[in-house]
């Protein structure tokens, strides 16, 4: 039951190694190796396969290459010795041991050296190891680590270390740092087992915990015990904060599609005194737009399809603040001072979008390549990893709200829209245009959703009726947040976003959204205009 | 009738506000008020703009919270922290700036709506409402505006001044003990103007104190027996329209600025 | 013109009173003629009495939204929530009665796998006592919800969101299984209701009659209603309700109150639904449902009770005649006939009949309010 195989074999083994382990080259001639490997002697024969396996780390390619070779040949049996010399059997004749050269001595007057089954296993496990560092393939390389999991005889914290230096595959990286780490907890001397404990728990993963978790079980010296309750009570500290980034971080880019979506309604809400009950549908045409962007890529420059979501941006915002400009020149202007009745009527618009794309596109989920920019992520603290799709998201939010707050605050445009929000018949008597600001704030709210939808198509599915998941949330951020206010706008997303990835893993996504409401109810009860209200007297 | 003629009121203090600040925000509307209205009288409350007469206004009738000082009706009945109904009900009676009457009702309705025979329970007053004290003072109320023979038109289809008119007859069946009046002749023909002057001068009662609010100079100087002046929340002047026309203050503030 | 309005302050104008007529006809009509004359030329298929119960208790649901927002100004886009809570203890009714009195196990026990309802079932066998639940407790919801609101002045536009919202949380919660009201399978299975057989002739019949009756009985009487003091109140509340709260009224309370009639005359609606459709699941409370409604009683003619109840019906009727042998156009055409309406008939149908004269429309800038 003991994992730790303290015998002779080994200890030399790894005691040779660890002396060997500083040269590049092979610790002896490949002639001596051989001598070694072809003698009766076990011992011998076992530290030939150790140096075998170190061949790996050598600097020359071709000691690898040579040593398994002869590796692979002594588990075949098919390599030979006897009277000083060692061939190696193939098809086409024999080949000298040493050198690889032909030879013409008759493989049929030697005989394959003796092993027993450990041999056997330190020659599978050694065998494996060079394969860690030959094969080109990373699929190759990830089965001989997990196999060196397994039959861990050749396998030293040296080799590991070499291997993990030249290795940039992730998966593969993973399991030979396990490996690595388990064996370093097995070392005899229990300064060394403590230095590998801290050594560990500096990178603060939950694997990593394990690891250590699983050796202390079997440790008897109380300072490296201390060692190892410090080290996974640190990497449990790290875990925590790891995760708390984790949930923050979730809700942040749930909270930067929710301020996108209501961003666009409360800049029409505050202007217009309409809600826009299309806005879901808005959101929906901006993803489909997104993945038209794609196929046409596809089609016409397949070179850049990588770069469709950023070609994209235009694109979505255009498409949709072209069908709410629409929406707007055919529908809404006409009933220009009736809340509740354009209400209905973007709700009649939210239909035909949703049904035409139905019948016309299909309701099936859209598939979305992912480009390298929004797959995988930066893995922070714990087992936090900042993910490359979620951050692409918070990013167009935050891009999209500095240029609307800019263009709000510096441009003519946004002054215009501020002014007609506050008093439409001032601002006309004053000479704006009011019918054109309406037009132009509209198709920017509309293009806001449609951006929304981009940054949500690498994370959500994206089918026709996707908008209306978000359409409840986002009422709830513009009432929440006050109407046509931008501060509010964020701020409520940012509440409403947190609480829901809070609240869903413990009690699940209905209860979230019914906490959600309650809150809000509550809320305005107390500030019945939203957290900033519009200003102004009314 | 000038107000010179009119025998000076001198009936016991219907409102009094003291110390009253109100601030909006960042904004001082009303920085310090003392003001009293008497029964009996009619006291006008002029200003420019901004002044701070409707937030006044406002704060008595409940619709406003102040942020310091008293406002007393009758000396006794402390109405900061009273909701508008319960206001209302004490005797409060306001008229607003845009005539707010129910449109879709008739003129009749809109009269028998305004008068609670059961102030404390709504159940109650419908129960009662075909008492037929509700008609009678209805129709005393209605000869009193001029509105009989439109009794039973909706309230929409009237012109502005008698939207007006019909305002001031709702507020009169209740016999309020304050009727404030915010603005009553803006946007009034002259010939509205003199009929709401007439009516205003026959609301005087012992029992009532009448505060009007106007823009209207020679409005007030017909039916005022006292003016308040006030500026940026603050009273410069107090006592007869005609003192008032003359104090440097007041011109300056109406005028220079 | 807007004489005749108030001259016939007693009577119903003239819409109202043809809608009265039709309905009395339908009353006497239907159970005659899907009964004993059910074999004559004129009589009345299951299937068309059927059809005419559903449309029956739909234009009860236009009733009572109507009440709340043509009359008192209060848009609600969540009265899905309380037609659904009807159905739902309907349902309830009929299983547990079904169980108790008939041996039948609701499907809803087997694939939970209870062995016994849960408490909250307990008498809801007796049809007495789901009646009185069912006025009960969306009186109670509606309340619950009414008071916080209106006591903080939450009206229009945020009023009617939080009603969509506060629909489509109850959506999300029954469709789970475990709030132990069939998931989203929902509760179906029913077998008798008053003793008598739920799919029978008589039964399809019967029920068919009593909704129209209830429509009947509901308009007559919201019609008084709101003619009466409390109407007026109502409609003052409507048009400028800081106006009424300056004559000492206190507006919470006849606003809860139609609030609260109106999610009980719903909740019958809902009560009368169920049995005649065989089936309750959570897409009663969806979103797109309760602005199904709102939609109906816009088309109509929101300022009359007499405009919600013929809007609720010729949209039914459309749905039922379309998705017969379109149902792929039904949304189209739905959102293209809410679209015209909405833009050239901004009081719905009713802007087509001038001698009906709306009430105010031509006159003051606040004749029928947003």
């Amino acid at each position: 039951m003991a994992r730790r195989r303290v015998d002779f074999g080994h200890l030399l083994v790894s005691f040779i190694l660890l002396c060997a382990a500083s040269l590049p080259a092979l610790a002896q001639d490949r002639g001596t190796i051989i001598a070694e490997i072809c003698s009766g002697d076990f011992g011998a024969q076992q530290s030939a396969l150790g140096q075998l396996a170190a061949a790996g780390m050598s600097e020359d390619s071709s000691d690898a290459t040579w040593a398994r070779r002869i590796v692979e040949a002594f588990e075949g049996r098919e390599l030979r010795c006897g009277n000083g010399v060692a061939l190696i059997t193939t098809e086409d004749g024999a080949v000298q041991a040493a050198s690889m050269e032909p030879s013409d001595v008759d493989a049929e007057t030697l005989a394959p050296p003796s092993v027993n089954l450990r041999l056997r296993a330190t020659a599978a496990s050694a065998a494996a190891i060079l394969r860690l560092f030959i094969e080109e393939d990373a699929a190759n390389r990830l089965s001989a680590a997990n196999y060196i999991d397994r039959r861990r005889e050749a396998a030293t914290a040296p080799i590991l270390s070499a291997a993990l230096e030249r290795e940039n595959d992730a998966e593969v990286r993973a399991v030979l740092s396990t490996l690595r780490a388990s064996l370093l907890l097995e070392d005899p001397d229990p300064a060394n087992r403590i230095a590998a404990v801290e050594a560990i728990a500096q990178d603060a993963t939950l694997r990593n915990r394990t690891t250590i978790a699983e050796a202390m079980r079997d440790e008897s010296d109380a300072d490296v015990l201390a060692a190892g309750d410090a080290a996974i009570a640190s990497i449990d500290r790290m875990l925590q904060v790891g995760k708390i980034l984790s949930t923050l971080y979730s809700g942040a880019s749930y909270a930067s599609v929710l301020f996108l979506a209501a961003l666009g309604l409360a800049i029409i809400f505050g202007l217009m005194g309409v809600i826009n009950l299309a806005q879901g549908e808005l959101i929906m045409v901006g993803a489909y737009a997104a993945w038209f962007t794609q196929e046409a890529i596809r089609t016409a420059l397949p070179a850049l399809l990588d770069y469709y979501l950023i070609i994209a941006i235009p694109i979505s915002f255009m498409a949709a603040a072209l069908v709410g400009l629409l929406m707007e020149v055919i529908v809404i202007r006409r009933l220009y001072d009736r809340p509740l009745m354009t209400l209905l009527a973007t709700w009649a618009i939210s239909l035909l979008l949703i049904n035409t794309v139905r019948v016309t596109i299909g309701s099936q989920n859209l598939e979305f390549h992912q480009p390298y920019y929004v797959s995988g992520g930066f893995p922070l603290v714990g087992d936090f990893i900042m993910t490359s799709n979620r951050l692409f998201a918070i990013v167009v939010a935050i891009c999209a709200c500095v240029t609307v707050v800019v263009l709000l605050r510096r441009s003519l445009f946004g002054m215009n829209i501020r002014a007609v929000t506050q008093n439409r018949a001032m601002a006309g008597a004053a000479g704006i245009d009011t019918r054109r600001t309406d037009m132009m704030a509209f198709s920017l709210g509309s293009g806001l959703a449609g951006l929304a939808g981009l940054a949500l198509s690498p994370l959500y599915n994206v089918n026709p009726g996707m908008g209306t998941g978000f359409i409840v949330d986002s009422f709830m951020v513009v009432v929440l947040g006050g109407v046509g206010s931008l501060i509010g706008a964020a701020l409520a997303a940012i509440g409403i976003g947190q609480i829901n990835v809070i609240v869903e893993p413990i009690y699940g996504a209905v209860a979230a959204k019914v906490f959600v409401l309650l809150l809000v109810i509550v809320f305005i009860q107390w500030r019945p205009e939203g957290l900033f209200a519009p200003k102004g007297r009314r | 009738m000038s107000a010179a003629e009119v025998q000076t009121a001198s009936g016991a203090q219907a409102i009094q506000i003291d110390g009253l600040r109100v601030v909006f925000g960042d904004f001082v509307a009303i920085p310090q008020l003392s003001f009293i209205a008497r029964y009996g009288e009619v006291h006008g409350v002029i200003g420019p703009n901004g002044a701070g007469k409707t937030t006044m206004l406002d704060v008595i009738t409940g619709k406003t919270r102040p942020q310091g000082g008293h406002v007393r009706l009758d000396n006794r009945i402390d109405l900061i922290g009273m909701d508008e109904p319960a206001i209302a009900l004490a005797g409060v009676g306001r008229k607003f700036q845009k005539p707010s009457v129910f449109e879709a009702l008739s003129v009749r309705d809109n009269l028998e709506t305004a008068l609670r025979l059961k102030p404390r329970s709504i159940l109650a007053e419908i129960r009662h409402w075909s008492d037929p004290r509700r008609a009678e003072r209805v129709t005393e109320v209605m000869d009193e505006i001029g509105l009989a023979r439109l009794a039973d038109k909706p309230a929409g289809i009237l012109a502005h001044g008698q939207k007006q008119w019909l305002e001031i007859g709702m507020l009169l069946m209740q016999r309020p003990k304050l009727l404030m009046l915010d603005e009553p002749v803006a946007g009034m023909t002259e010939e509205e103007t003199r009929h709401t002057a007439d009516l205003v001068r026959r609301l005087r009662s012992p029992d009532r104190a009448v505060l009007v609010i106007e823009h209207d100079m020679a409005f007030v100087e017909e039916i005022a027996d006292r003016v308040t002046v006030l500026h940026e929340g603050t009273p410069i002047f107090e006592g007869r329209m005609a003192d008032a026309r003359h104090n440097a203050q007041v011109r300056s503030v109406y005028l220079g600025r | 013109m807007a004489s005749d309005t108030f001259a016939e302050r007693h009577r119903l104008p003239l819409l109202s009173r043809i809608v009265v007529a039709t309905l009395i006809a339908l009353v006497v009509a239907v159970p005659l003629l899907g009964g004993p004359l059910a074999g004559s030329a004129a009589g009345l298929s299951p299937y068309m009495a059927n059809i005419i119960g559903q449309i029956a208790t739909f234009a009860l649901l236009a009733l009572a939204l109507d009440l709340v927002w043509g009359y008192g100004g209060i848009l609600s886009l969540g009265h899905g929530l309380f037609f659904a809570a009807g159905g739902y203890l309907i349902a309830m009714h009929m299983l547990k009665a079904g169980y108790v009195f008939g041996g039948v196990t609701p499907d809803l026990m087997t694939f939970m796998g209870w062995s016994e309802l849960p408490v909250h079932w307990a008498f809801f066998e007796s049809f007495p006592y789901a009646l009185l639940m069912i006025v009960l407790v969306p009186g109670l919801l509606a309340f619950l919800y009414g008071y916080v609101s209106f006591r903080s002045r939450v009206s229009g536009v945020y009023f009617a969101i939080i009603t969509q919202a506060l629909t489509y949380v109850a959506m999300l919660m029954m469709f789970r299984n475990d709030t132990g009201f069939g998931g989203n399978n929902g509760m179906t299975g029913f077998t008798t209701l008053l003793g008598q057989d739920i799919g029978g002739h008589a039964m399809v019949v019967g029920l068919a009659s009593a909704s129209v009756l209830a429509l009947l009985v509901a308009f007559i009487g919201c019609s008084a209603l709101l003619r009466s003091p409390f109407g007026k109140l109502l409609v003052a509340i409507r048009d400028d309700e800081a106006r009424l709260r300056f004559l000492g009224y206190d507006t919470l309370w006849p606003k809860l109150a139609a609030w609260c009639l109106s999610g009980i005359l719903a909740a019958i609606a809902g009560a009368l639904y169920v049995p005649q459709v065989g089936i309750i699941n959570p897409r009663l409370l969806s979103p797109e449902l309760s602005i199904e409604i709102a939609v109906w009683v816009a088309l109509g003619g929101r300022g009359a009770l007499s405009g919600a109840v013929i809007g609720a019906a010729i949209i039914s009727a459309l749905k039922f005649w379309l998705t017969g042998f379109v149902p792929e156009a039904w949304p189209f055409i739905l959102a293209l006939v809410v679209l015209v309406v909405v833009t050239l008939l901004p009081n719905g149908l009713l802007d087509l009949k001038p001698q009906v004269l709306w009430r105010g429309r031509r006159s003051g800038k606040r004749g029928m309010i947003e």
